[in-house]
C-alpha cells in the first residue's frame, strides 16, 4: 500500500517536474526561431538545382584550392533545431561537404555554443584569453573592437579587395561606405561586417485588425487613438478576462532599442517615443552641433508620463518587465497591440496563426498628434566575421570565400537542413531588400512580371527568384488593386513561405509604401573609450530608473534626479567623447 | 610496530595525492589570473604584457554607488540564508525524529528532500509562476477582493522571496546531516531522561539540542564560509531591473561587468575584493565558533 503510495507520489512529482521543464525550455525554443527568422530570411527557401560551380571557379572570389584547407572555426548551434539528416553534424554536413567539394574548404569545428547567451560568454572567454579559431561570428561589436584592439585580428584590407565577389562587393557599397567603416578599426578592416535590411529597424505596430473589425474602429493613428482602442479591447474582453491592450518587453526585453541594440527591438514602447519626437537611447544632434544623449531629453520624459499613465490604467501588460516572454502572450492571442519589426508578425508570431486562423495581424506606422511619422534607423549590421591574426594567409582567404559562396548561393542550398549550420555564417543583404521584395513580388501578384525575369546569376538580391516561384502558390488576393492583404488571402499549408511573405507583405508594408517624414540617425553606434569602462553603470542606472518610471515605482520627477546622477557618475564624460568624434567627422 | 605505522601514514599520503594536484591544477595554479585585477588588461599582450595600472581598478569599484549597494544585499541575502538553513532543517528534523512511524517518515523525507535535485533553472520558472501576476498567491489574493500585486517585481520582498524560495528547496536535504546526528545520539540518554520523569519537551531540550550543538556550529561555520555566496544560479533566474536595487548581489554583478560588459580587469578585481572579504569573515567566524561552542576544524 505504502509502497504504491510512494510510486504515485513520484509519479506526480515527475509529472511535475516535466512540466516545469517543458514551460522551461518552450522560452528558448520560441525565441530562438524567432532569432534565427529575424536576421535570416531565407529559411524556407525550396531545394532547386543540387549547385552552381562551374561558370566562374576561375576567378579569385570562387577559386578552388588546390589543397585541402583546414579552417577552424567556433560556432553557435542552435540546440532545438532538429533538421540535420542522421549522422551529419557541425562539423560534416550538406554545407561542409559542399564546400570540401568544390572549393577544398576543410571546416573544423573548434567549439560550438548554444545560440545567445552561452555563445556569447564563449566568445567573451576566447577573447579573453586570447585563443581565437581562425573564424568566429561574433554579435555585438563591442566584441569586434575589443579583439582588434586587442591586435588578435587579421587585417583583411588588401585580401578582401582582392578575393570578395562582386557581389559581396555590390552590397557592401549599397550602404555608401557605411558598413566598410563598420568593418574596420583605425581606418584598417578586421572583419566581415554583417549588413541587414534597414526595415529591421523600423519600428511599427502591429495589431489585431479582426477585432478593430468587431468593434467597428477604425485603425489607431496616434498615441491617443492607441489608447483609445486598446481601452476598447480590455472593455469588451475580447480574448476573455485576461486581456491585454499592449504587450511591452519582457524580462530580458528592452523598453527601447539603443544606439548599441538599434535592431530587432521587438515589444518595445520605440513607435511610442518615435511620435512623440523622442529617442532615448541614441545620441542626438540638438540642432547647433551639439550632442545630446536621447534619454535625457523633455520629450522622453513626456513619453515615460505617457507611459506611466497607461500603465495605471491598465492599458499596458500589467506584468511588464517581469514576464518571462511577451512572445508567449502574443502566440496565446490574448493581446491586442504591440510594437516590433516588420518580421514579428509572420515569422515572429506564427504560432498566434496556428492558435486562431482568422487572427488579421497588421502593421501600420504610429504618427505623432501633427501627423508625422518618425523612424529611428539602425546601424548597418551588428555582428562580425572575425579571422584570427595567427590564421595563415590561405585560411584567411578561404573565410573570405566562404562568404562569397553563402551570399552567391544562399538561394539555392536546400535549406530543409537549416541554414545556420552552413559554417561563419554572417548575413549580408542589400539594406534595401525587404522593399524591393515587396515590389516585385506585387508585380507578380498582379502578373506584370514573370518569375523567370528574376532568375539571374550574381544578383545581389537573392532570395527574390525563389520567392517570385513560390508566391502565386501562398498568396492569393481577393483584391489586386488593394495592396492590403488579410490573413484569408494567405494559403499557410506551407507555414514557412507562408511566415515569409506575411512579414513581407503585411510586415513590411509601411516601410515599404510610406516615406517617413523624418529618419533619425545616432550620431554613433559604437563606445567611446570611457564607456566601455562605465557604460554597463550607467546603463543599470537607465534600465532601472526607466521600468520604475513605468511602472509607478518612482515619481516622474525622479527623472531629474536620474538626469542628475547620470551626468555626474561618468556621462557627461562620454558626452565630451562623443561630441569629440562627432565633431572630427564633420 | 613502528615501521607498520610509517607504512599507513604513506597509504594516507597516497590517497591525498590526487586531491592535492587537483588542486594545485584547479585551485592554485589559476591564482596566477588575479595579478589581472591590477593591469589594463588586454587578451593579445596577455598577462605578462598588459599595462600595471595598480590599485585603479579597487579605486574605480569603491566609487560605484553599485558596489556599496551590492554588498549589502549580498551580506543581507546570505546571511538569512545561513540562519533560516540551520533553523529550518533543524526544527524539521526535530518534529520528524518524533515520528514513530519509520514508512511515514521516509515518504515524508523523501518529498521534501526532492526539490534538492531541480536545477535553478526551472525552479525559477515555477517560482515564477507561483508569484506571477497570475500565479497562485495572486489567485487567492483575489478570493478575499485584494488586488494582485506584481511580487517578482517588488524590491521591498525581492529578498525575503530569494531566502525563502531557497529554503524551501533545500531544507529537506539539509535536514539529512541532522537526522543522521538524531541518530548518533545514546538512546540511553533518553532513558535516564525518561526515569527522571522529563516529558517530550524537557528531553528535546537538555538532551537533544546539547548532543545536536557540535553539527550546529559545525554546520554554521561552513555556511560563513560562503557568506559572500548568496546564490548566483538563484537570483540570476529571478532577477530583473526592477530589484536590482535589493536583488543584485556580488556574483550577478561580476557577472555582467566581467561576461556582458567584457570589462575583465574590473571583474577580476571585484571577484579578488570578494574573496579577500570571505577570507576575513571565514577568519572571524572561525575564532568565534573555538571562543563560544569549543569548536576548531583544524
Amino acid at each position: 500500500m505504502i509502497k504504491k503510495l510512494i510510486a504515485v507520489v513520484l509519479v506526480c512529482m515527475l509529472a511535475l517536474v516535466s512540466v516545469a521543464c517543458s514551460s522551461g525550455s518552450k522560452t528558448p525554443s520560441s525565441d530562438a526561431n524567432e532569432n534565427t527568422s529575424s536576421n535570416n530570411e531565407s529559411e524556407s527557401t525550396p531545394s532547386e538545382n543540387g549547385s552552381s560551380e562551374g561558370e566562374s571557379s576561375g576567378e579569385p572570389a570562387f577559386m578552388k584550392f588546390p589543397k585541402p584547407v583546414d579552417v577552424h572555426i567556433g560556432m553557435s548551434v542552435s540546440p532545438v533545431d532538429k533538421t540535420l539528416p542522421p549522422g551529419d553534424s557541425a562539423q560534416d554536413n550538406q554545407y561542409t561537404r559542399y564546400l570540401r567539394e568544390n572549393f577544398n574548404i576543410n571546416v573544423i569545428v573548434d567549439w560550438t555554443a548554444a545560440e545567445g547567451e552561452n555563445y556569447n560568454q564563449k566568445v567573451s572567454l576566447a577573447i579573453a584569453s586570447g585563443d581565437l579559431p581562425d573564424g568566429l561570428v561574433v554579435n555585438d561589436r563591442t566584441y569586434m573592437v575589443r579583439a582588434a584592439k586587442s591586435g588578435l585580428l587579421y587585417d583583411i584590407t588588401d585580401l578582401f579587395e582582392k578575393y570578395a565577389s562582386k557581389q559581396v562587393k555590390d552590397i557592401m557599397a549599397s550602404t555608401q561606405g557605411r558598413a566598410m567603416e563598420n568593418a574596420s578599426y583605425n581606418g584598417r578592416m578586421v572583419s566581415l561586417p554583417n549588413i541587414t535590411v534597414d526595415t529591421d529597424g523600423i519600428y511599427v505596430m502591429m495589431i489585431r485588425k479582426d477585432w478593430l473589425d468587431k468593434l467597428n474602429l477604425p485603425v489607431p493613428k496616434t498615441l491617443s487613438d492607441i489608447e483609445k482602442t486598446a481601452k476598447a479591447f480590455i472593455e469588451n474582453k475580447m480574448a476573455g478576462d485576461n486581456t491585454i491592450g499592449i504587450i511591452g518587453p519582457d524580462k530580458n526585453g528592452h523598453p527601447y532599442s539603443t544606439f548599441l541594440l538599434s535592431s530587432n527591438n521587438r515589444f518595445g514602447f520605440d513607435p511610442v517615443f518615435q511620435a512623440m519626437d523622442a529617442y532615448p537611447g541614441y545620441w542626438l544632434d540638438d540642432g547647433t552641433g551639439k550632442v545630446v544623449y536621447g534619454t535625457l531629453t523633455e520629450n522622453t520624459k513626456k513619453t515615460l508620463e505617457l507611459l506611466a499613465r497607461w500603465y495605471k490604467e491598465g492599458i499596458i501588460d500589467p506584468e511588464l518587465g517581469t514576464r518571462d516572454s511577451s512572445a508567449e502572450v502574443v502566440n496565446a492571442n490574448q493581446a491586442g497591440i504591440f510594437f516590433g519589426p516588420w518580421w514579428s508578425i509572420g515569422y515572429g508570431n506564427g504560432d498566434s496563426f496556428k492558435n486562431d486562423p482568422n487572427a488579421n495581424w497588421q502593421a501600420y506606422p504610429v504618427y505623432s498628434d501633427d501627423g508625422k511619422w518618425n523612424v529611428r534607423m539602425k546601424t548597418v549590421g551588428t555582428s562580425y566575421t572575425l579571422i584570427s591574426k595567427k590564421a595563415s594567409e590561405d585560411v584567411a582567404k578561404a573565410i573570405i570565400i566562404m562568404n562569397n559562396v553563402l551570399v552567391r548561393d544562399e538561394g539555392i542550398f536546400d535549406t530543409s537542413v537549416a541554414i545556420g549550420w552552413y559554417p561563419l555564417r554572417n548575413v549580408m543583404a542589400p539594406a534595401d531588400e525587404c522593399e524591393y521584395e515587396y515590389r516585385e513580388l506585387w508585380k507578380i501578384l498582379r502578373g506584370q512580371a514573370d518569375p523567370e525575369d528574376y532568375n539571374i546569376p550574381g544578383n545581389p538580391y537573392k532570395l527574390i527568384y525563389a520567392d517570385a516561384k513560390a508566391i502565386r502558390n501562398v498568396v492569393k488576393p481577393a483584391d489586386l488593386n488593394n495592396e492590403v492583404l488579410n490573413i484569408q488571402d494567405f494559403d499557410k499549408s506551407d507555414f514557412g513561405k507562408f511566415q515569409r511573405f506575411y512579414s513581407l507583405l503585411i510586415g513590411n508594408r509601411p516601410y515599404a509604401t510610406i516615406t517617413p517624414d523624418k529618419k533619425v540617425y545616432s550620431v554613433t553606434y559604437n563606445q567611446t573609450e570611457t564607456m566601455e569602462r562605465k557604460w554597463a553603470n550607467l546603463q543599470k542606472l537607465e534600465d532601472e530608473t526607466i521600468l520604475k518610471i513605468i511602472l509607478g515605482q518612482e515619481p516622474i520627477s525622479s527623472f531629474d534626479k536620474f538626469v542628475e546622477k547620470w551626468k555626474a557618475q561618468g556621462g557627461d564624460e562620454i558626452t565630451a567623447e562623443v561630441q569629440a568624434e562627432y565633431d572630427k567627422k564633420k | 610496530m613502528k615501521g607498520k605505522r610509517g607504512n599507513v601514514e604513506k597509504h594516507y599520503y597516497l590517497m591525498v595525492l590526487p586531491g592535492l594536484v587537483w588542486l594545485f591544477l584547479f585551485s592554485i595554479v589559476p591564482m596566477v589570473g588575479i595579478v589581472m585585477a591590477f593591469q589594463d588588461y588586454n587578451p593579445g599582450l596577455g598577462i605578462f604584457g598588459s599595462e600595471w595600472i595598480g590599485l585603479e581598478n579597487f579605486r574605480y569599484l569603491m566609487q560605484l554607488d553599485d558596489s556599496k549597494q551590492v554588498i549589502i544585499n549580498t551580506l543581507i541575502i546570505s546571511s538569512g540564508k545561513i540562519v533560516l538553513n540551520l533553523l529550518i532543517p533543524l526544527i524539521f528534523a526535530l518534529l520528524l525524529n518524533e515520528v514513530t512511524q519509520l514508512q511515514y517518515k521516509k515518504l515524508v523525507q523523501t518529498i521534501v528532500y526532492l526539490p534538492h535535485f531541480i536545477s535553478w533553472v526551472i525552479m525559477a520558472s515555477i517560482v515564477i509562476n507561483i508569484f506571477g501576476y497570475r500565479g497562485a498567491i495572486n489567485t487567492i489574493r483575489g478570493w478575499f477582493g485584494l488586488e494582485p500585486r506584481l511580487f517578482m517585481a517588488d524590491p521591498s520582498i525581492f529578498r525575503q522571496l530569494v531566502i525563502g524560495t531557497d529554503v524551501w528547496k533545500s531544507f529537506g536535504f539539509n535536514a539529512v546531516i541532522f537526522l543522521a546526528a538524531l541518530t548518533s545520539i545514546n538512546p540511553n540518554l533518553y532513558e535516564a531522561a525518561t526515569i527522571d520523569g522529563t516529558n517530550r519537551w524537557q528531553r528535546t531540550w537538555y538532551v537533544t539540542l546539547p548532543e545536536l550543538k557540535s553539527t550546529i556550529v559545525l554546520l554554521g561555520v561552513l555556511g560563513l564560509g560562503n557568506i559572500l555566496n548568496a546564490g548566483f544560479d538563484q537570483v540570476y533566474n529571478l532577477y530583473n531591473p526592477l530589484v536590482y536595487s535589493t536583488g543584485d548581489i556580488l556574483d550577478t554583478w561580476i557577472y555582467r561587468l566581467g561576461l556582458t560588459n567584457l570589462q575583465f580587469s574590473l571583474a577580476t578585481a571585484a571577484g579578488l575584493f570578494k574573496s579577500v572579504v570571505s577570507f576575513v569573515l571565514i577568519t572571524i567566524s572561525y575564532v568565534l565558533a573555538y571562543k563560544f561552542a569549543d569548536y576548531k576544524i583544524f
